[in-house]
């Protein structure tokens, strides 16, 4: 049974489809997984074994009866807790809201149920997604799998979805990204994590971070898996008047491993120069893999983005304080202190600097449109480092040394604010056995090309199979 | 920036609607001087006809 654990969803799909397992049989062994694995990861806040069980069941007997199936019918899913679940706590990772038990699902939720996918449980996340290292005070920050020695950071703000996949306690998870918290964890736990394009995926039903900025999006073991996760998530919702009206292709239909003529720019400037070298030296091989698979690659550069950090701060500062602010004046005591703190900041910062933080942010969209004009996709470390050991605040890249934080989103920001879509795929490890992520961005809607380069990537190269030391 | 006091921060933060303590203003002032300096560099970019992303419906 312990096998079941380290399918991935498009492998349960299958069998579950064709009989040689049942829902039920899949369901508990995962859970059996996670009480045996959760003592030291932490990575769910609540495990909804009950319910599980009994959607396995039904899933069961309407594969008995022959009834019209979703394409992940009885296929083990877990949210980060901050989609809204039906009579289940989703608190977002904060002690303000951890009794807080919503009415219905979020529209993601819902439209995942109905394709069939079964709730296992809500993740551990960076306290009310405010940070990208994935800590928390209230139930723990979860432990990263691949180090078995000490306690190293999982990445964040989705770090309970990205150390449940890579651990092997689900197959799939949803996370939310906001400057890079799908695809920080997903670097950083060695696996696959896709931001849609903004508009994509509908938030209603998700706590929000900063609204213009957030994402909602699959992390999986695989592109393929995100492929299979995303089709039924994505399209237009009337509760969010952020998403667009387009049609939702046939993500897995796409993945032809063929990316023949595909062409790629290399980001050198401002991303592979300032990663450490082993992360640059991956992503370098990784653009020789494609190469050696038919790709053009050539190399571009986003001179912009040296203004996002500032820039990004005025606008998500600002959102943020908005939504917390009756909190921060009424229970102050019950945040996590980085986060009190970095909500406080926003009280500083003036109109003009916001609407400067938009103007940046057309600049830098406007810049990636023009990058992708003529090149399918862009290549990138996701992050400039591998994961730092718990409460280490500054680490070396390099010959330099930089504050974690300010690192860890220096890479990925800049897609959250200009809106592309962008997966991350595992794509080699250090010599400390630490796994490295490298972004695929693609056109604004274009998932299907940037899951196609991913998926090519992966049937190529076995870095995404490698299974950490604490699984 | 070339400095920013305990009153200046309490005066704002006070417009915002927010009273903390001098302990808590101090606390937040390194991180703050540091976000200013660098929101002051965007005001030396040529945005004038740049129109900001306020309605981000894409398509």
């Amino acid at each position: 049974m312990s096998g079941l654990c380290w399918a991935t969803a498009t492998e349960l799909a299958r069998m579950i489809r064709t009989k040689a397992i049942s829902p039920v049989d899949a369901v508990q062994a995962l859970l059996e997984r996670i009480a045996a694995r959760e003592g030291v990861l932490r990575s769910f806040i609540t495990v909804c074994g009950d319910a599980a069980l009994e959607a396995a069941r039904q899933a069961e007997a309407a594969l008995a009866a022959g009834g019209d199936l979703g394409p992940l019918h009885g296929v083990p899913i877990a949210l980060k807790d901050l989609f809204d679940t039906a009579g289940v706590k989703t608190t977002g990772g904060s002690k303000i809201l951890a009794e807080r038990v919503p009415a219905a699902d979020a529209t993601v939720v819902a439209r995942l149920r109905a394709a069939g996918a079964i709730v296992l449980g809500k993740l551990n996340m960076h306290e009310f997604a405010y940070g990208p290292e994935g800590l928390n005070e209230h139930y723990g920050t979860p432990r990263n799998p691949w180090d078995a020695a000490e306690h190293r950071i999982p990445g964040g703000s989705s770090s309970g979805s990205g150390v449940a996949v890579a651990a092997g306690l689900v197959p799939a998870a949803l996370g939310s990204d906001t400057g890079g918290s799908i695809r920080i964890p997903a670097a950083l736990c060695g696996i696959t994590g896709l931001k849609p394009t903004y508009g994509r995926v509908s938030r209603s039903g998700v706590l929000p971070l900063a609204w213009s900025m957030d994402h909602a999006g699959p992390m999986a073991r695989t592109a393929a898996d995100c492929a299979l996760l995303l089709r039924p998530m994505a399209g237009y919702d009337p509760a969010d008047a952020s998403t667009s009206v387009l049609p939702v292709p046939d993500y897995a239909g796409a993945l032809t491993g063929d990316v023949k003529g595909l062409r790629v720019g290399l980001l050198r400037a401002h991303f592979l120069a300032d990663a450490a070298p082993e992360v640059r030296e991956a992503v370098e091989r990784a653009a020789r893999v494609l190469e050696q698979l038919g790709a053009r690659v050539d190399e571009v550069a986003l001179p912009s983005v040296v203004h996002v950090p500032a820039a990004s701060f005025a606008v998500v500062a600002t959102e943020a304080l908005a939504y917390h602010a009756p909190w921060l004046r009424a229970r102050p005591g019950d945040y996590q202190a980085d986060v009190r703190d970095r909500l406080r900041l926003g009280a500083f910062v003036s109109g003009v600097h916001y609407v400067r933080g938009q103007q940046v942010r057309a600049l830098v969209r406007r810049e990636v449109d023009e990058a992708l004009a003529r090149r399918d996709v862009l290549l990138a470390p996701t992050t400039p480092l591998a994961a730092t050991v718990l409460g280490r605040a500054e680490a070396a890249v390099g010959d330099a040394t930089v504050d974690v934080r300010s690192a860890l989103i220096r890479f990925t920001r800049p897609f959250n604010f200009s809106g592309h879509p962008v997966c991350s795929v595992p794509c080699g490890f250090t010599a400390g056995g630490l796994p490295v992520g490298m972004q695929i961005v693609g056109r604004l809607f274009d998932e299907a090309t940037v899951l196609r380069a991913a998926d090519a990537y992966q049937r190529a190269t076995d870095w995404h199979t490698h299974r950490p030391p604490l699984a | 920036m070339k400095s920013l006091t305990l009153d200046e921060m309490r005066h704002a933060a006070r417009l915002a609607g927010f009273e903390w303590t001098d302990d808590e203003l101090a606390a937040l002032r390194p991180g703050l001087v540091r976000a200013l300096e660098a929101l002051e560099a965007l005001e030396r970019l040529p945005l004038a006809d740049t129109e900001p992303t306020t309605q981000y419906r894409v398509l």
